[in-house]
């Protein structure tokens, strides 16, 4: 899912600030798994942003509403009565959805409330790590399923620098070293000999480096 | 092996001769004076001295330019040169302008992660890592061909250098990533400063009974201990270092005075004890800050004159 | 201590701990109202709820659970414990002090530590004043 973190609410006002009447906006996908911009955040949040404005003698409406994926244009339009009755529109999604609401409500101010951060899994409870770079060409076969271009701090594609330590990556004593993990995995499905083979130089044409991307499915489109 | 460069250390290695190189920072400015002091320390005692980029992400004066002032004064450089902080069009492009100069030998480095520098907040490159270097600078020289494949106007021959660490982890693995090293164009290989002569040795004959030491020239890596607690700092601190008990034992037992003797005598016995090892076929002294420290290791150890 | 000043607290229990919070006679202070909120376990105090006590005037909220190990839910007093921990680091963020919102382990029908732990909860108040929110 793709991960994100809820701004710190003292961001949060001053974004919020120049508005009088604010919609905060949540979504039920994504951000509502990581806990930053579900239904109950939305509430917490406005919770929060009531009694932070009542104690600074600041006045401010908010009202609440959340949508199943603000990604797609047949939720989004769910909330548009509710981004008309307000002066801006605090939204919980991604930056995709941020990006979509704004799209669709080009008169309304749409303002962020999460930090995006990455594609990731739910590792156990509580914890969410990064495992997916999106660089348009996987090669997970080659690695034992463990992605050196996204878990490899230097996005080492032939092996381990020499700053690997027990198993742990030289810059986070808490980060696994990607390499050393790739390396094990390979030993237990007998593929060391991945290991000597010269993997070229990526090519970053298909990742964000070559320019923001688009896929179009002609057959899914009438 | 591979075609032969106009390079004094290949010269020296393929003489047969136990090769000495040293180490040399760049200032962290402009200041040229910085880089010609350090070569007047150095010159005469080693046959080659390789110049950091940007070492630890630190930003300082760049290799190439620290290569030049160092070949102005009739020294050998062998520029260091890291994936870090330049795509395989900067590389590429630099690698040229090096040689263009006059830069012989290069050293193929993935960086320091730049969260230990000067610039936390920069945005890194690792466009190739250190392997797709060794083997571009490989191709510039075999086949006069850059990575696109043009046919270049006066190809860069250079004589192409790695890094070795036989003490980061997994250790098996560490001769596996020599044998690739080598495949891919490495003529030599200067490793991470010895401590744990034992682990040292191992890899070694590892390297030995997979044929590497054929291929390709080591010299072994050391820098002199100044006290105890730079042995601990080292050992706990600096990412794929391993110093013995023994050895932050040994420092610590001498009064404080005597830590720099003590940590020259260690070094000293270090390089003793690389001249046996059959495979390694020079030293290379990483005296940071310390350079004035090299002509007396290289005098001590019996390795003047220089060829 | 200001005159005009009649502490609320809203009080959230697990039924498990009493099941009924009955009237107090607290010597020497009884100029206080109490909201008991009863909970089928204390791990259904959502952050919602104790913020909510907090823009309903609240001066302090509390919320008793049962003694660690002993949760018939088995962790249930463990999630209430980090929610108000979470919370109360949210109170210090927006300026209300996380201080006026508690938890505590009762065992279960000790009424007299209720009474106590309303007493301390009121003399805190005597230093933190009324929610600067409302």
């Amino acid at each position: 899912m793709i991960v994100g973190e809820q701004k710190p609410i003292s961001e949060i006002k001053e974004i919020i600030a120049p508005y009088k009447k604010i919609l905060i906006l949540g979504c039920g996908t994504c951000v509502k798994t990581c806990f930053a911009g579900g239904e109950d955040e939305v509430a917490v949040l406005a919770s929060a942003l009531r009694l932070a404005c009542k104690k600074d003698g600041k006045e401010i409406e908010i009202e609440e509403f959340t949508i199943e994926r603000q990604c797609e244009d047949e939720f989004i339009q769910e909330s548009a009565p509710a981004i008309s009755r307000n002066d801006g529109v605090l939204s919980l999604a991604c930056g995709a959805g941020v990006q979509a609401l704004a799209r669709r409500f080009v008169k309304s101010p749409v303002l962020p409330g999460v930090n995006t951060t990455f594609i990731g899994v739910l590792e156990k409870q509580g914890v969410f790590t990064e495992e997916c770079s999106g660089c348009g060409n996987c090669r997970l076969d080659i690695f034992g399923g463990i992605c050196p271009v996204t878990r490899c701090a230097k996005k080492l594609l032939n092996g381990p620098c020499g700053g690997s330590q027990n198993g742990k990556c030289e810059i986070n004593p808490e980060t696994d070293c990607a390499w050393q993990m790739i390396i094990e995995r390979l030993r237990i499905l007998g593929q060391m000999d991945n290991l000597r083979i010269y993997v070229p130089p990526k090519n970053w044409q298909t990742s964000l480096s070559g320019g923001p991307r688009k896929l179009v499915r002609e057959d899914h489109m009438i | 092996m591979n075609m032969k460069t106009s390079s004094r250390l290949q010269e020296i290695l393929s003489n047969g001769e136990f090769a000495v190189t040293a180490e040399c920072g760049p200032p962290r400015g402009a200041n040229p004076e910085v880089i010609r002091k350090k070569g007047e320390l150095l010159k005469g005692w080693v046959d080659a001295v390789n110049v950091t980029d940007n070492q630890t992400a630190i930003v300082r004066m760049s290799s190439i330019a620290g290569c030049a002032h160092l070949l102005q004064m009739g020294l050998e450089p062998v520029m260091q040169m890291v994936t870090r902080d330049r795509n395989r069009i900067a590389l590429q492009s630099d690698i040229m302008g090096a040689y263009s100069l006059g830069i012989k030998n290069i050293l193929c480095l993935s960086g320091d992660h730049q969260s230990f520098g000067s610039q936390p907040d920069a945005l890194n490159v690792f466009d190739i890592d250190s392997m797709h270097l060794i083997r571009t600078v490989q191709t510039l020289r075999e086949d006069g061909k850059d990575m696109s494949g043009f046919q270049l106007n006066g190809p860069p021959c250079m004589y192409i250098g790695a890094a070795a660490n036989p003490f980061a982890d997994p250790f098996e693995y560490r001769v596996i990533r020599l044998a690739k090293k080598i495949d891919a164009g490495a003529d030599f290989i200067q490793t991470q400063c010895i401590y744990n002569m034992d682990r040292f040795k191992e890899w070694m004959k590892m390297a030995r009974e997979e044929g590497l030491t054929e291929k390709v020239h080591i010299l072994g890596g050391v820098t002199p201990l100044k006290s105890a607690g730079m042995a601990k700092f080292m050992n706990n601190k600096v990412a794929g270092m391993d110093v013995p008990e023994s050895l932050i034992k040994r420092m610590a037992g001498v009064p404080k005075e005597k830590a720099v003797e003590e940590g020259l005598k260690i070094c000293l016995e270090t390089i003793a004890e690389l001249r046996e090892i059959e495979g390694v076929h020079g030293v290379h002294i990483m005296a940071i800050e310390w350079e004035e420290i090299v002509a007396e290791i290289v005098e001590a150890a019996g390795l003047t004159p220089r060829p | 201590m200001n005159d005009n000043f009649t502490p609320k607290i809203t009080l959230f229990h697990c039924i498990n701990t009493v099941s009924e919070i009955g009237g107090f006679s607290l010597t020497g202070q009884d100029n206080f109202e109490l909201e008991t909120v009863k909970l089928p376990c204390s791990s259904m105090v959502k952050d919602v709820f104790l913020l909510r006590a907090f823009e309903a005037g609240s001066d302090a909220v509390i919320v008793l659970v049962c003694p660690e190990g002993q949760c018939r839910y088995v962790e249930g007093n463990i999630r209430a414990k980090k929610r108000v921990a979470w919370v109360r680091n949210l109170l210090d963020e927006i300026g209300l002090d996380g201080r006026r919102l508690s938890l505590r382990n009762i065992s279960a029908g000790d009424t007299i530590a209720t009474s106590r732990i309303i007493q301390n909860v009121l003399k805190d108040l005597e230093d933190l004043g009324p929610n600067p929110a409302v």
